[in-house]
């Protein structure tokens, strides 16, 4: 589809898939990710201190936001023909079991290069609270064939 | 358990083994192996974080697109940052908290990929008392095309 880019303007948004965190999700996310640091999985160890952090309990692992924003992007990107290039992420607060959390998209802005199209995309991912985990930025292409 | 043959879950075994922040040379190489990623590898990703999009599932479907078949999601770095690097790696000292990434997507992986891993620290550095070490990695299929490059920084235990 070549409309799409066309269509698309400066403050879009894109709504993200709400994801239920829990022990058994992130289990699950150990399983898939073959990461299993303790950080993940053992409450105990997670009760002493990291530095000045303090966490109390096991945490998401930061890439279970990204792999989040990144299901985001493509499937807004596939159906416009379009193809997630790049995506860049910081974590900005722990997520633990309990946390609902939701990415969520707002187009920055288009740009044309010498042999493509791209869109430049601010995301980030907020928990139940409204409280921001995690902030980035995406890049999707539209090709021109 | 569709876990990679031989993985080792429990990250304490070999903690004795690996790099801490000060034994880690940015530029050095790390050790890497080859994998080949399976379509339940694939799945299980998928099942994690929720995919549900037919371009990863539906054979038929996929040779319709212009993947030409199934494909991966681009995120499957993060298992392939684990199932490629060896039980000593340092990217598993229990504590390695990951305090961002970036990663460009080329080609997508694919099932049945033979995939290998070239990665490095690229910097180290202290900041507000925490130990950060900044990795570079690069992933190819089996005809040396690039998957996707991408940059971490995690803070190292102490």
């Amino acid at each position: 589809m070549t409309t799409g880019f066309e269509a698309l303007n400066a403050g879009d948004t894109i709504d993200g898939p709400k994801f239920a965190v829990s022990g058994e999700s992130i289990r699950l996310f150990c399983d898939a990710s073959l990461d299993y640091n303790p950080l993940h999985l053992d409450d105990d160890y997670m009760k002493g201190n990291f530095g000045k952090t303090h966490f109390g309990g096991i945490i998401m692992h930061g890439m279970n936001n990204f792999g989040l924003i990144s299901r985001m992007i493509t499937d807004w990107a596939y159906p416009l023909g379009a193809l997630h290039r790049r995506l860049e992420t910081r974590w900005v607060k722990p997520v633990k079991p309990g946390d609902t959390i939701q990415p969520t998209g707002v187009v920055r802005s288009k740009q044309v290069s010498a042999k493509s199209r791209w869109v430049l995309i601010d995301v980030m991912v907020r928990n139940q609270a409204g409280d921001k985990v995690a902030t980035g930025e995406a890049m999707v292409e539209f090709p021109l064939d | 358990m569709a876990q990679a043959q031989g993985f080792e879950t429990d990250f304490w075994k070999d903690a004795n083994l690996r790099k801490v922040w000060d034994d880690i040379v940015p530029g050095e190489p790390r050790k890497s192996i080859p994998y080949t990623l399976t379509r339940e590898a694939i799945e299980l990703y998928c099942k994690a974080v929720g995919e549900t999009h037919p371009i990863y599932f539906d054979e038929a479907y996929a040779r319709t697109t212009r993947f030409g078949g199934l494909i991966a999601p681009p995120a499957i770095h993060i298992l392939l940052m684990f199932a490629c690097t060896p039980a000593d790696d340092w990217m598993r000292s229990p504590g390695t908290v990951n305090a961002g990434q970036s990663w460009s997507y080329n080609v997508p992986a694919r099932p049945n990929d033979v995939i290998t891993l070239q990665a490095r620290a690229l910097d180290k550095f202290i900041k507000r008392e925490r130990l950060f070490v900044v990795h570079d990695n690069v992933f190819f299929n089996q005809r040396g095309e690039v998957i996707c490059s991408g940059r971490g920084w995690t803070i190292r235990p102490r």
